[in-house]
């Protein structure tokens, strides 16, 4: 007996069919969960039916009994406010800033009936989901609270009216990773508990695996294929979910084989970087304290960390486009000083890639010009001809053919942008390459077939690598060794493989069972 | 570009169209604006060759109102400009510079936001007497401020990007990811505030001309010629209604251009 079923639904947003044939069905104490890359049309099939997208959904839509395809507003206003639940992605801005907590809760409560919570009732909400000090949270407003926080009151918000339907759209891409798991977790928890359906969506295939029943893979607004979870995982019948499986980096996949390294080329020692605080206020930021790191010729390390755990900082410390307060970075024998002092000669030696590829590109430059310019500045003496050789080499050791030299920047999606950007960090042949979490923000696919770019570059031109990243399974497919940052220091370092099998520090820990999810 | 001529978009074409009749119409009239009929003092609107009649002491209205017109476009064009280079200028070097200097830089605009702006334009028209320089000294002192804020904040939103980090890698100079990725893509939003500072300047160039500090006679201005035309609006109503109706249309046709581009660009 589902509680939740969707028969031949379609959608279509001004006369345009955006979704087709889509079947689902939700059991109490289930979860199902929609994945597919952005655009696929995951989230309108789970928000349509609730009018809660500018669509309109067609097909059979029943919610408990009731048919939402048809349903007059009464009847809509009853199956949003009983018996469905929402989480969303963004738990800073579902959140109205202006209630306390307690008031959120209590407003979520009354969408049940008229019946008022006592603060007891109220601070049992929030310990079901993990909350500490429940007492003292419901005279909190949002802001006081972290990403993890917040996410935790979105879900006791959600199922404050004890909903049967739960209806999780991406619930944990926002957060940090080592957060992730932990929610996932608390979902779970909840949903055997109190019996809910869950729809669950991501475009993530790794998080979903072990904590669904059902599974459908979505493609351009159509169902590819759904089955049961694990049958869909060992025995994928469709190739592009084929290629989605393979494409994510798991911790359980085999090692990949590496490039030998050489000698060292770089080697940072007890970098620190302080920032000053905002305004007239006195005293610093650390945000990254002593931190001592070693490059080898051809080598790949790994960098991760939580957010705020001064990855990003350290890796734009080496690079020269960040700040540096105290400490030495040298390249073999030679000292590279800080930021604005590197010589052109130095800045050939690393190139960055960040992680926003559209970002990364300036808005009103064609792409030719874009990877050209550390070549103009960095190599001077090329003539044009060979500037322009360089140009199609480079593009072409990214997968892209020379038609793209006269697109604009903003007419890339973010796959071939993220290409662009390493064109142009590799034109001016650097010997090192700091890549600032230059596969997170791509759907996995995309993502997966970058990091395969990366692994044939850095073979190509012997690079050595610094891979700024949250996530270790990504990490592993690139790196030797591996460096973890907590709060600006480095509390643990080794081969990769070691610090996998053996992690020491509970960072570590934390962040390897967000990779295995 | 596209975005700043919408075809369907009428102010823009009326404040074209006000633009062209003010170039224009100098040259084709048999009157020139300071030219007197002794024959057709207070004449009515179309008598013999003037179209609007004449005002009390026999000038052509329409010449008047042609030469009005373009003397405040031309003030209000070139104040906006020396604004937007102005501002442009302080805004970008505290925004780009950071710390200290934009600290520094920032206050002075402060200061200068703070000064009774009508009070010192007023001193410094009594000390060295009325002319147009000084009417372009006083609008400039205080519009390039809003732009020079407007801009500070850009160029620090876009510091931070990617780009700009990737370009400094890339050992491009300072102050040509300034000039090259700066500057020009904050562009769109600079023209939109120039926009808004168009009308703004028209409106304090004519309050200073009614008041009698603007531009000196027989120059005229829409100011001066709605002050004209308010100390004789009992005998021809129509030497207000005129230029008065004009200034509003050009005022507001002006200010939903400017809010429609800045919408556009931010």
């Amino acid at each position: 007996m589902s509680v939740y079923e969707i028969r031949d639904m379609a959608i279509q947003i001004d006369g345009k069919r955006l979704v087709e044939d889509v079947n689902i069905t939700v059991e109490p104490g289930k979860c199902t969960a929609i994945i597919g890359a952005s655009g696929s049309g995951k989230s309108l099939t789970c928000l349509t039916p609730f009018g809660l997208t500018p669509g309109t959904a067609s097909g059979s839509i029943k919610l408990d009994g009731i048919e939402l395809a048809s349903a007059n507003a009464r009847e809509m206003h009853l199956a949003r406010s009983r018996y469905t639940g929402f989480v969303f992605q963004q738990p800073l801005t579902a959140l109205t800033p202006h209630l306390t907590i307690g008031k959120q809760l209590q407003e979520a409560t009354s969408q049940a009936g008229p019946q008022r919570l006592s603060r007891q009732e109220l601070a049992l909400m929030l310990e079901r989901v993990g909350l500490s000090r429940a007492d003292e949270r419901l005279d909190q407003f949002p802001h006081r609270l972290s990403g993890g926080e917040r996410q935790r009151v979105m879900i006791a918000a959600a199922i404050a009216h004890q909903p049967k339907l739960l209806i999780a759209d991406e619930p944990t891409s926002a957060l940090d990773a080592s957060l992730r798991g932990e929610i996932m977790a608390l979902l779970d928890g909840l949903r055997v508990e109190h019996g809910l359906a869950t729809l669950l969506v991501s475009h993530d295939i790794a998080s979903v695996e072990n904590h669904s029943d059902d599974l459908i893979v979505m493609d351009q607004g159509r169902v590819i294929e759904s089955g049961p979870t694990v049958d869909i995982i060992t025995n994928p019948q469709r190739d592009y979910t084929k290629r989605l499986i393979a494409a994510t980096p798991r911790l359980t996949e085999p090692a990949p084989v590496l490039p030998v390294v050489g000698d060292i080329l770089m080697e940072a020692e007890d970098t620190t970087v302080l920032f000053p605080r905002p305004g007239w206020r006195q005293g610093k930021i650390e945000a990254v304290a002593d931190a001592s790191l070693s490059v080898r010729e051809g080598e790949a390390v790994a960098i991760v960390g939580g957010s705020g755990s001064g990855k990003s900082t350290l890796g734009r410390a080496v690079a020269g486009i960040g700040p540096l307060t105290s400490g030495t970075i040298k390249w073999q024998a030679e000292l590279l000083p800080e930021r604005r002092e590197r010589s052109l000669a130095m800045r050939k030696l690393i190139q960055p890639v960040f992680q926003d590829p559209v970002a990364s590109l300036n808005p009103r430059w064609k792409v030719g010009d874009i990877v050209l310019e550390p070549l103009r500045n960095l190599s001077p003496e090329l003539s044009s001809p060979e500037r322009n050789n360089k140009l199609a080499q480079a593009l072409d050791d990214v997968g892209l053919g020379p038609e793209y030299i006269d697109r604009v920047s903003t007419s890339l999606s973010g796959g071939q942008a993220q290409r662009v950007a390493i064109a142009r960090a590799i034109i001016a042949g650097p010997k090192m390459l700091v890549l600032d979490e230059a596969t997170s923000a791509l759907d996995p696919l995309v993502g997966g077939a970058i990091l395969q770019l990366l692994a044939e570059l850095q073979r190509a031109h012997r690079l050595s690598i610094i891979f700024i990243t949250h996530d270790i399974a990504s990490a592993r497919r690139l790196c030797h060794r591996i460096v973890v940052l907590d709060a600006g220091h480095v509390v643990e370092m080794g081969a990769m493989a070691e610090v996998v099998e053996n992690p020491k520090a509970s960072v570590t820990k934390l962040l390897i069972e967000a990779s295995k999810r | 570009m596209r975005a700043l001529f919408n075809r369907n978009h009428w102010p823009l074409w009326v404040v074209l169209a006000l633009v062209a009749l003010a170039l224009i119409l100098p040259a084709i009239l048999p009157w020139t604006y300071d030219q007197i009929d002794w024959d057709a003092v207070r004449a009515p609107a179309f008598s013999g060759s003037h179209v609007f009649g004449t005002d009390e002491i026999g000038r052509d209205r329409l010449a008047r109102l042609a030469a009005g017109t373009r003397v405040t476009l031309m003030v209000a064009v070139a104040a906006a400009m020396v604004s937007l280079v102005v501002g442009i200028a302080w805004g970008a070097t505290a925004g780009w510079m950071g710390g200290k200097v934009d600290e520094a830089m920032m206050r002075f605009v402060d200061a200068l936001y703070a000064l009774p702006f009508m009070f010192i334009v007023i001193l410094l028209m009594v000390i060295f007497g009325r002319s147009i320089l000084l009417v372009f000294v006083g609008i400039g002192l205080v519009e390039w401020l809003t732009m020079a804020r407007v801009v500070r904040g850009q160029v620090m939103a876009l510091k931070q990007r990617p780009f700009i980090l990737a370009a400094e890698a890339a050992g491009t100079p300072s102050i040509k990811i300034v000039l090259k990725h700066v500057l020009p893509n904050i562009a769109g939003v600079a023209l939109a505030y120039l926009m808004l500072t168009v009308p703004q300047v028209v409106m304090i160039e004519s309050f200073l001309s009614f008041l009698g500090l603007g531009v000196q006679e027989p120059l005229t201005s829409l100011g001066i010629l709605v002050k004209e035309g308010a100390d004789d609006m009992d005998m021809t109503p129509l030497g207000l209604l005129l230029p008065g109706g004009l200034l509003v249309l050009l005022l507001i046709c002006l200010t939903i251009e400017g809010e429609r581009l800045r919408d556009v660009y931010s």
